[in-house]
């Protein structure tokens, strides 16, 4: 309440006169006031977001037009102003629409796709134009070539920011050595404080785009990052929303605009993964939540004192006997073969009864009989009959009601053995007497005679019944057990026939709209195509770190899509280590969504948190305390593609925490982080290896020395013991004289406790004879390289044979064993 | 006889170093295996009633970085003891220590002196070669021994004729590190006294406990030396003299008596050659503790512990052992040997030990 409430009575005019100062406010004028929420906060940040801003737009454009991006970017200082200008070869932007997509904000062709793009609201470019306006006072430059045009055209303008609408003050052709492609220049106020955060989006951006060619020239550095790859990222696709993480608000929106009548058409026509059967679930799903489901009820036993034939037979009137009889016949025969049956099924059987016996007899059958004989066999059925006086008469004991016996068979089956059976049944028949009110429950009307309950009715009825029989029978009945048996009522009873209702009647009815939103939440769904999303995948998240990263290792991980939202999305998670980064401080965490960097707010970042709680200790990195970024000279690189990535604002510098996402950037991070910890042990056990050899190397040669000293013999021959120290797998070639040429065998002994597949290549000067089937020889400038590719399985070993003339010189070369564990004698 | 042993104990050496030749040559991996030196692999033998190793056995191989160094060490300490015996020098297991500091090589060099201790050991097991036959002196040399016992030395200045009564003054006889050296030339003994302390060895000396009965007194001094072992041995067995041994009333003290009649866990190896099963206990027993109303010191927690651990110890279960430890656990108290000077310190010569020697059917 304010104090300029007006009165009554009063002088009329102060709401009129506060109405006047109410105006709409244009959005490039609430952003002018709030610069910060996209990232112009200061003259060093606006720079950099100016930078990516451009970037982004250009990397996209180029994209969607299958041209592999090439992108200049230049800052010079401009007297007391920063230039920056951005250059790219995409497909250039038509003369009537570069105004608006420069000069307008939130004008753009993404924000209503779903399909992964770096751009989405159409806000960034608009606002660095607005930004360099507001600080510089001078207009952007820009100059646009499409393909196939002679002409680039080139505008100056500024936003108008209380219309949003780009004010043109020059417009023109020009010519540009460019083929095509577009070209933006901007004065503003800023400084090169945010150079590193400069460099890092440069330098990242060509990480997660192998296939761009990048180039960066400010005022003190000039950087240029070639193409790792020409295959441009797969073309997304667009999608339509999946049903699983729509709001009801978004749903009752497309409700009221959808073009289908159905809400089977509606939900294929509006969803993705939805088509007839799927569309089927679902709206079951709907009808047992908005209509509730009908108890099926047990046909009467032969026992049981229940005689529909005569019922039906009562019920029928001026059918003539044969027809009656037959009517009747063909109920009771129906409603038998039943196991359960509700009070629609019984609806249509009798129907198909009634269908029948016209058809033979020739009497009609019409709506009124028909209503009479569903009524008269399903009161039999649920024992509500009106006593007829003979029956009343029999005994003066009431007779229990079937429905009793049918609900004690139920809990009896639901709930667990160490259950009293008196409990049970005193519980059935307050359950079986809950059905019963259910008659009178809604006065003047028929009642619920068809037994229908939604879930949450019949709960109630339950804790209901079981409430009283706590009371009561003073024993507890839990949580459990209560559970148990409305899970297993609710499993027996039917999903009702009914017509969902219409579109247009369900966009009015908030709580019909509900149900169906809780239904799509209920259905099984496939998850959403992948087509919309361009992941980098595996190999180029590697290529990229190789790139751009001298590390002794390389991992990447790509995850399956997940669903969050409505929107699919995709994590993926690369780490390098060792080599040339450094390996003082943290590791470096670098972040993209959608491929475009993420250069600030690094700690409000899901992505910053969720490394900071995997224990990297297990991985074999440090990490001080055991929580918190892991120490040593590693890169770790998480991507999040999504058509719709959530950030925490509109300056998209950090993944929101969505607790989706963060499962699988942790998935996703150990699933490279795992290989990393391979590839370290290996890397440890190499290196004891190294210095084991090392160390017996210096040993085992003094220790023969000494031992040939004392013998007094020559120093013996100790490379096969030490191939077998060392788990090693030792290669030996001996020569022995053969008549005129020489006999050369080759044998390989596998120490080590693992089976070695080895491709050995002897090359000899002469030309080999007698080789075996397994081996190879090719004859290259006099030299021939006999090729044999054996495989050793642990503490075996193998031979290749063959001859040569004498005086042939050989040399073995062996690969397929790492360094440290092969021996070779030659 | 001894250049002859000399020779042998060279060859031996000679041929470890051969096998490690040979393992290289066949492509094997240098080994070596010893038995395992500890209290659970150490057996009693029956048949000689004395402590030898069972089947245990570790190997010193160079598969691993520190095998490989002890086999090295093994090589240089071969070759050290090799030229040894060449030269006919001998030397202290002290200075082998610290002669590896002069190895040229730094992997061969010994890091402390048990380990060149355990080297030598090693050598002695896997050679079947004496410690003295590789001419390896301990640091303390053997105790003494006075009798009338007449033997000849084999020094390095010559052979020396000495009587361990008349041409010793009041310490006696100093055994020497190889007592294989003596020879008996003759004597008058009846028994062999072996006695812990020096105190006591004073005692029976200064009261001429020696010339009165005829006995060779033979110092232990706490668990006794390999030298101290074997001459007591060559009494028993070439002299044909029985052999008693006197110490304190403790648990420890029967240890002492253990490790002369059934042998010790670090020379098990070379227990058919020290150990002498036939000699006896003479006290102090906790019994004469009880007979002779000695002056007593309560038994202290780790006392008590080591008189549990003997009751299950195979060497002291006799019927006899069994009594007094039992009796020792019971009454809670231990006596020293000199504790008998309460009854005047001619006690022990005058009454107890001719009481107990009759006892034993000695004299």
């Amino acid at each position: 309440m304010t104090s300029f409430q007006s009165t009554l009575g009063d002088e009329a005019g102060i709401a009129e006169e506060l109405a006047e100062n109410q105006q709409a406010i244009s959005i490039a004028e609430f952003f002018e006031k709030n610069k910060h929420m996209l990232g112009f906060d200061s003259g060093a940040r606006g720079l950099v977001t100016a930078v990516k801003e451009a970037v982004d737009n250009a990397l996209d454009a180029a994209e969607e037009s299958g041209i592999l991006p090439d992108i200049y970017v230049e800052i010079e200082e401009a007297g007391d102003y920063y230039r920056l200008i951005v250059e790219d070869n995409g497909p250039g932007i038509t003369k009537e629409s570069l105004p608006k997509v420069f000069g307008k904000l939130l004008y753009g062709s993404r924000f209503h796709a779903r399909e992964q793009s770096r751009g989405q609201q159409g806000i960034g470019i608009s606002a660095a134009v607005l930004y360099s306006q507001l600080t510089s006072g001078k207009p952007a430059k820009i100059t646009s070539r499409t393909q196939g045009s002679s002409e680039a055209e080139y505008f100056e303008l500024i936003v108008d920011t209380d219309s949003n609408e780009p004010e043109i003050s020059v417009a023109e052709t020009t010519s540009w050595d460019r083929p095509h492609g577009t070209r933006i220049e901007l004065e503003m106020e800023a400084n090169m404080r945010a150079r590193q955060q400069l460099h890092d989006y440069i330098k990242h951006t060509a990480v997660v785009n192998p296939h761009a060619r990048l180039e960066l020239r400010e005022p003190q550095e000039h950087f240029k990052f070639e193409r790792a790859t020409d295959q441009l990222p797969e073309e997304t696709e667009e999608i339509r929303p999946h049903p699983h993480g729509v709001e009801l608000g978004t749903v009752m929106k497309m409700l009221t605009s959808t073009d289908s009548q159905t809400v089977s058409g509606f939900l294929q026509e509006e969803f993705t993964r939805v088509g007839k059967k799927t569309a089927d679930s679902i709206i079951d799903e709907f009808r047992d939540r908005h209509y509730g489901r009908e108890m099926r009820w047990r046909p009467p036993a032969e026992h049981e004192d229940v005689d529909l034939e005569a019922a039906v037979s009562e019920a029928t009137a001026n059918k003539g006997a044969d027809a009656t009889a037959a009517f009747a016949d063909a109920i009771a025969a129906g409603v038998d073969e039943t196991d359960r049956i509700a009070h629609h099924e019984l609806l249509e059987l009798v129907d198909s009864a009634a269908d029948e016996v016209e058809a033979e007899h020739g009497t009609t059958f019409g709506d009124t009989v028909r209503e009479n004989a569903v009524a008269a066999v399903w009161l039999a059925l649920i024992d509500a009959r009106e006593e007829s006086g003979d029956a009343a008469g029999e005994t003066d004991d009431p007779v229990e009601s079937r429905l009793v016996a049918d609900c004690y068979d139920l809990a009896d089956e639901a709930t667990s053995t160490r259950k009293d059976d008196e409990v049970i049944r005193a519980f059935a028949d307050r359950l079986a007497a809950k059905f019963d009110d259910e008659l009178e429950d809604s006065e003047g009307e028929d009642g619920n005679v068809r037994h229908r309950l939604t879930r949450k009715r019949l709960r109630a009825h339950v804790d209901r019944a079981a409430d009283l029989t706590e009371e009561y029978d003073d024993v507890s009945f839990g949580d459990t057990a209560r559970e148990n048996i409305t899970e297993a009522v609710w499993d027996v009873m039917a999903t009702v026939p009914d017509d969902p209702p219409l579109v247009r009647e369900l966009a009015g009815d908030r709580d019909a709209a509900s149900d169906l939103v809780d239904g799509m939440r209920a259905t099984d769904i496939m998850a959403p195509p992948t087509r919309c999303l361009s992941p980098i995948s595996e190999e180029l998240i590697s290529a990229g770190l190789e790139k751009e990263f001298d590390a002794d290792f390389y991992a990447s991980a790509t995850r399956d899509a997940e669903v969050h939202g409505g929107d699919p999305f995709i994590v993926e998670a690369g780490i390098a280590y060792g080599g040339e980064i450094e390996a003082d401080g943290s590791a470096n965490v670098m972040r993209f969504a959608n491929r475009v960097p993420l250069v600030y707010q690094r700690g409000a970042c899901a992505t910053t948190d969720v490394v900071k709680s995997i224990g990297w200790r297990n991985y074999g990195l440090d990490q001080p305390g055991g929580s918190g970024l892991p120490k040593g000279p590693a890169v770790i690189m998480i991507h999040v593609a999504s058509t719709n990535v959530p950030f925490t604002s509109e300056s998209k510098d950090a993944v929101a925490n969505v607790p989706e996402i963060e499962d699988e950037i942790e998935l996703a991070i150990r699933e490279a982080a795992r290989e990393l910890k391979s590839y370290l042990n290996k890397r440890r056990s190499m290196q004891q290896r190294r210095k084991k050899q090392n160390v017996l190397g210096t040993i085992l040669p003094e220790m023969a020395e000494k031992v040939a000293e004392v013998t007094g013999r020559d120093e013996p021959d100790i490379d096969d013991a030490i191939a077998r120290i060392m788990n090693n797998v030792l290669v030996e070639r001996s020569v022995k004289e053969n008549g005129d040429g020489q006999a050369v065998s080759v044998t390989v002994e596998n120490n080590s406790n693992t089976n070695e597949s080895l491709e050995i290549t002897d090359i000899v000067s002469d030309e080999p004879t007698s080789l075996p089937d397994d081996a190879t020889v090719v004859e290259m400038d006099g030299e021939w390289f006999v090729k044999w590719e054996p495989e050793v399985s642990s503490d075996d070993a193998a031979t290749l044979e063959y001859e040569v003339a004498d005086g042939a010189e050989c040399s073995l070369d062996v690969k397929g064993v790492e360094t440290e564990k092969l021996t070779v004698k030659q | 006889m001894s250049a002859d042993n000399d020779q042998q104990a060279r060859e031996q050496l000679i041929d470890l170093a051969a096998q490690f030749y040979d393992q290289f040559e066949l492509g094997e991996i240098p080994h070596m295996s010893v038995p395992t030196r500890t209290k659970n692999n150490i057996e009693y033998d029956e048949e000689s009633d004395v402590w030898v190793y069972g089947d245990r056995e570790s190997t010193r191989s160079a598969n691993s970085v520190s095998g490989a160094r002890k086999l090295l060490k093994a090589t240089y300490t071969i070759d050290f003891l090799v030229e040894q015996l060449e030269q006919d020098r001998s030397s202290t297991l002290r200075e082998l220590y610290y002669l590896s500091e002069s190895w040229d090589n730094d992997e061969a060099q010994f890091t402390s002196q048990d380990e060149s201790n355990s080297m030598v050991e090693d050598l002695e097991i896997v050679s079947g070669v004496t410690r003295e036959d590789f001419h390896m002196r301990p640091e303390e040399s053997g105790a003494k021994v006075m009798g009338p016992l007449h033997i000849r030395e084999q020094t390095k200045r010559g052979d020396r004729d000495i009587h361990c009564q008349l041409d010793v003054g009041q310490g006696g006889y100093q055994i020497p590190n190889n007592p294989d050296m003596i020879e008996f030339l003759d004597n008058d003994a009846d028994f062999v006294l072996c006695v812990e302390t020096g105190g006591m060895r004073d005692r029976l000396v200064e009261n001429g406990f020696d010339e009165e009965y005829d006995a060779i007194v033979v110092h232990l001094g706490g668990q006794p030396a390999r030298a101290t072992r074997r001459l007591t041995k060559r009494f028993h067995d070439e002299l044909g003299l029985p052999v008693v041994v006197f110490t304190d009333g403790d648990p420890w003290s029967y240890r002492i008596y253990g490790s002369v009649a059934y042998g010790s866990i670090k020379s098990a190896h070379l227990s058919e050659y020290l150990a002498t099963p036939e000699a006896k206990f003479i006290g102090i027993q906790p019994a004469d503790i009880v007979e002779y109303d000695l002056p007593t010191d309560p038994l202290s927690d780790s006392d008590i512990n080591a008189l549990e651990s003997e009751l299950e110890d195979p060497r002291f279960q006799t019927d006899y052992w069994e009594e007094q430890i039992e009796l020792q656990l019971d009454i809670e108290k231990k006596s020293e040997q000199q504790s008998l000077a309460s009854h005047g310190l001619d006690f022990v010569t005058d009454t107890y030990l001719p009481e107990r020697l009759s006892e034993m059917g000695v004299l």
